[in-house]
C-alpha cells in the first residue's frame, strides 16, 4: 500500500508562521462548514461514521468520546490536545506541531464546537518548548482572523514526566498538582478537568478532523482496514538508514515501513509502539500495521543482528521503573523486580525460578496496575519470553543446568 | 437497585454503590490495603483487585461501581494469584523487621501475607532505607517500613483537614514527606494521632507506646 499524506498534508508545504498560506489550502473551511452547515450533533455523527480512532496509544473511538462529553451535564467543558509525546522513539507530533499548528488549531475549534467548550489546552511536552513561540503565534494570528470566536486556547508546559502523557495524570498536571493517575470510572468526558467534562486527544488525532469535515465521514471510511480507518503516521528509527516520520495506509505491512522506505537492512526484531508497545522478531515483519494488529502510538524502533535482545528488554524496563508514577503497587514494586531478575539474564546468572517469577510478575502487573504504564511495562518481557525463549535459557547461570 | 452476578449467583445492590461495598453486604470478605471505608478511595494498592467477566484486566473492587449485568468473581484463580503476587512485591522491599516490630501481630501486612499463604518471596528487590524519625514529641516514623499506601496522607487532609504529609519522589523512590522532606515536628504536627491509628504497618508508631505489649490474634505465616 502506497504512503498517503492526509495527516502530513500541509507540511512542508504552508509556512507554519503565516497563517494565509493555510487559508491557501483550504484551511479553516471545515472550521467554517461545521459552524455553519453542521449542528454540533452532526459534527460528531461525521467523526463517529468516519471511524477515526485515537492516535495516541489506546485508540478509543474519537467520535463516541467527543459524544459522550457533548451529552455529560454542565455547561463548562474542557478540549485538551495531548501534545506530551513521551513514548520511546515516537517524534510524530513534533513534526506536525512545528510544521503545521493551524490544523491543529482548527480541529481544536471543531471540537470545542462540537462538545461545546470555550477553552482548550495543549499540554505540550516540555523539551518542546522551542515550538512554543511557534503556537502562541499560530495561535494569535487565528485570534486575529476571527476563527476562534470566544474559544480561549491556552498552553500548558508539561512537567517533563512519562506519565504526565496518560489522560489523567496529565489533567493533574494542568490542575497544578503532580502527576498522579487517578483511577477510572469515572473518565474523563463525563469528569475531566476540574471535574468537568473533558475530551482530551492526540496531535495526530486531532489533524485528521478537518478532513474529515470537509470530504465526509464516508470518504475517510474507506482507507484502511475493517477497524482501522485512515492513515497513520509513524516515527521510525533505531538501526536504520532512513529514520523519520512516514505516513502509511492502516494495514500497510510492517515490512514496507522497516525495509522499503526505512531501508534497515539484517533486521533482528523490531519494537511496535515504543517501549511500552510490542516486539517482533524478523519472521513477523509482513505484520499489517493497524488496532487489530500492533500500532501503538506508532513508533517503530528497529535492532539488528548486532543487538542483544535481553539488554534491549532490561534498558526498557530500567525506562519504566524510571518512569513509574510510583502510586500502584504492581507497578512501582514490579518493575523494580524485573529490573533485578533481568540484570541477572544480563550477567547470566539467571535460574529457572526467575523465569516463572517473571512470568508471574508481568501477568499481576498487566492485570492489575491502576494505568496503563504498569499494564504495558511487561510487554517486552513478555514477547521477548515467547520468541526468543532459548536467548533466556543461555543465560541461566551453569551450575543450575543439570 | 442494579442486579449483578456475584461469584455465581444473583444479587442487588444499589447505584453508585462499590464492588467491594457489595461483596461486604452480601458477606464476602475481600482484602484490601490502601482503602478504609472512613477514607475517599485511590486505587493503590490494587490488593483488592477482582475479575469481571469482559473486562481486559482486572478492576479494583474498592472504587469500581457496579453496573447492571456484571459478572464478578472476588475469589477466581486468577484473581488470587495476582493478590498473591502483590504481597509477594510487598514482602520482598519490605524490611525483615516483623521480629522486632512494634505493629507485631496487628500488621494488615502480615495478616494478608498469612491469610493469602504467600511466605517468603523467591526473589530480592531493593529496599527503601531511612533514617527513623523521632523528632516529634507525638509520632516515631519508621518509613523504611512505610507501603505508601496513603492512609496518613489522605486521614490528615480528610479527617483532620490539616494536609500534614503529601507524597514526593516518584516511582520506587516515592516518599510520605512533611514539607519538603523535613523530619516531622511539632511545629507542623499536633498531637492528634489520626495517622496513627490508619497506618496499617509498624511506619507510624505513638512515641509513649513503642515498645509495649501489643494485644491480638496471633497469626501464622506460611513459608
Ligand atoms: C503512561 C502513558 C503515557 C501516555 N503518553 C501519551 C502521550 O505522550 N501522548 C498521547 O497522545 N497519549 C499518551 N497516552 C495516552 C493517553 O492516556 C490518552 O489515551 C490519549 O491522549 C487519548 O487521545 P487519543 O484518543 O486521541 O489517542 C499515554 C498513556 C499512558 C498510559
Ligand atoms: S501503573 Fe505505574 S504509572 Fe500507572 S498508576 Fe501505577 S505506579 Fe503510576
Ligand atoms: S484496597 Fe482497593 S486498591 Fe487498595
Amino acid at each position: 500500500m502506497p504512503e498517503k499524506r492526509i495527516v502530513l498534508k500541509n507540511c512542508g508545504v504552508i509556512d507554519p508562521r503565516d497563517i494565509n498560506t493555510y487559508l491557501g489550502q483550504d484551511g479553516f473551511k471545515a472550521l467554517a462548514k461545521a459552524r455553519t452547515e453542521l449542528t454540533p450533533e452532526q459534527v460528531i455523527a461525521e467523526i463517529k461514521g468516519s471511524g477515526l480512532r485515537g492516535r495516541g496509544g489506546a485508540g478509543f473511538p474519537a467520535g463516541l468520546k467527543w459524544e459522550l462529553a457533548r451529552n455529560a451535564p454542565g455547561t463548562e467543558k474542557y478540549v485538551i490536545c495531548n501534545a506530551d509525546e513521551g513514548e520511546v522513539g515516537t517524534f510524530k507530533d513534533r513534526y506536525i506541531l512545528g510544521r503545521d499548528p493551524f490544523s491543529l488549531i482548527e480541529a481544536m475549534a471543531i471540537a470545542g464546537y462540537a462538545i461545546g467548550s470555550q477553552t482548550g489546552y495543549i499540554y505540550l511536552r516540555a523539551e518542546y518548548y522551542y515550538l512554543l513561540n511557534l503556537l502562541q503565534n499560530a495561535i494569535a494570528q487565528a485570534q486575529e482572523g476571527g476563527f476562534l470566536k470566544g474559544l480561549v486556547i491556552e498552553i500548558c508546559e508539561g512537567a517533563g514526566f512519562y506519565v504526565c502523557g496518560e489522560e489523567t495524570a496529565l489533567m493533574d498536571s494542568i490542575e497544578g498538582r503532580r502527576g498522579e493517575v487517578r483511577f477510572r470510572p469515572p473518565f474523563p468526558p463525563t469528569q475531566g478537568l476540574w471535574g468537568k467534562p473533558t475530551i482530551i486527544n492526540n496531535v495526530e488525532t486531532l489533524i485528521n478532523i478537518p478532513q474529515i469535515i470537509l470530504n465526509g465521514a464516508e470518504w475517510f471510511n474507506h482507507i484502511g482496514t475493517e477497524r482501522s480507518k485512515g492513515t497513520k503516521v509513524f516515527s521510525i528509527s533505531g538501526d536504520v538508514e532512513r529514520p523519520g516520520v512516514y505516513e502509511l495506509v492502516m494495514g500497510s505491512p510492517l515490512r514496507e515501513l522497516v525495509e522499503e522506505l526505512a531501508l534497515a537492512r539484517d533486521v533482528k526484531l523490531v519494537q511496535v509502539g515504543g517501549a511500552a508497545g510490542r516486539v517482533l522478531p524478523y519472521q513477523e515483519i509482513d505484520t499489517p500495521l493497524a488496532f487489530e494488529t500492533v500500532l501503538g502510538a506508532g513508533a517503530v524502533i528497529v535492532f539488528n543482528e548486532s543487538r542483544d535482545v535481553i539488554d534491549i528488554v532490561f534498558r526498557t524496563m530500567e525506562f519504566f521503573a524510571e518512569e513509574c508514577c510510583g502510586k500502584c503497587t504492581p507497578c512501582r514494586l514490579g518493575t523494580e523486580a524485573m529490573i533485578e531478575i533481568l540484570a541477572k539474564f544480563v550477567q547470566g546468572s539467571g535460574s529457572k525460578e526467575d523465569l516463572t517469577v517473571l512470568e508471574d510478575t508481568a501477568r499481576m502487573m498487566q492485570l492489575t496496575s491502576l494505568c496503563g504504564l504498569g499494564q504495558t511495562a511487561p510487554n517486552a518481557v513478555v514477547d521477548t519470553l515467547q520468541y526468543f525463549p532459548d536467548l533466556y535459557q543461555a543465560r541461566i547461570s551453569k551450575s543450575e543446568v543439570p | 437497585m442494579i442486579t449483578v452476578q456475584l461469584n455465581g449467583s444473583e444479587v442487588q445492590g444499589r447505584p453508585g454503590m462499590t464492588i467491594l461495598e457489595l461483596a461486604q453486604e452480601n458477606g464476602i470478605d475481600i482484602p484490601t490495603l490502601c482503602y478504609r471505608s472512613e477514607l475517599n478511595p485511590i486505587g493503590a494498592c490494587r490488593i483488592c483487585s477482582v475479575e469481571v467477566e469482559g473486562a481486559r484486566t482486572l478492576v479494583a473492587s474498592c472504587h469500581t461501581p457496579i453496573a447492571p449485568g456484571m459478572a464478578i468473581h472476588t475469589h477466581s484463580p486468577k484473581v488470587l494469584q495476582a493478590r498473591k503476587s502483590i504481597v509477594e512485591l510487598l514482602l520482598a522491599s519490605h524490611p525483615d523487621a516483623c521480629l522486632v516490630c512494634d505493629k507485631a501481630n496487628l500488621c494488615e501486612l502480615r495478616k494478608l501475607a498469612a491469610d493469602l499463604g504467600v511466605g517468603l518471596p523467591r526473589f530480592r528487590i531493593r529496599k527503601r532505607y531511612y533514617p527513623l524519625e523521632d523528632v516529634s514529641p507525638y509520632i516515631v516514623r519508621d518509613l523504611t517500613k512505610c507501603i505508601l499506601c496513603q492512609r496518613c496522607v489522605r486521614a490528615c487532609r480528610e479527617i483532620k483537614k490539616q494536609d500534614v504529609f503529601a507524597i514526593a519522589y516518584r516511582g520506587f523512590d516515592s516518599k510520605v514527606v512533611v514539607d519538603q522532606d523535613q523530619p516531622l515536628d511539632k511545629e507542623v504536627c499536633r498531637d492528634c494521632d489520626v495517622c496513627i491509628s490508619f497506618c496499617p504497618v509498624g511506619a507510624l508508631t505513638k512515641r509513649e507506646e513503642a515498645l509495649v505489649p501489643k494485644k491480638g490474634i496471633p497469626l501464622i505465616m506460611k513459608g
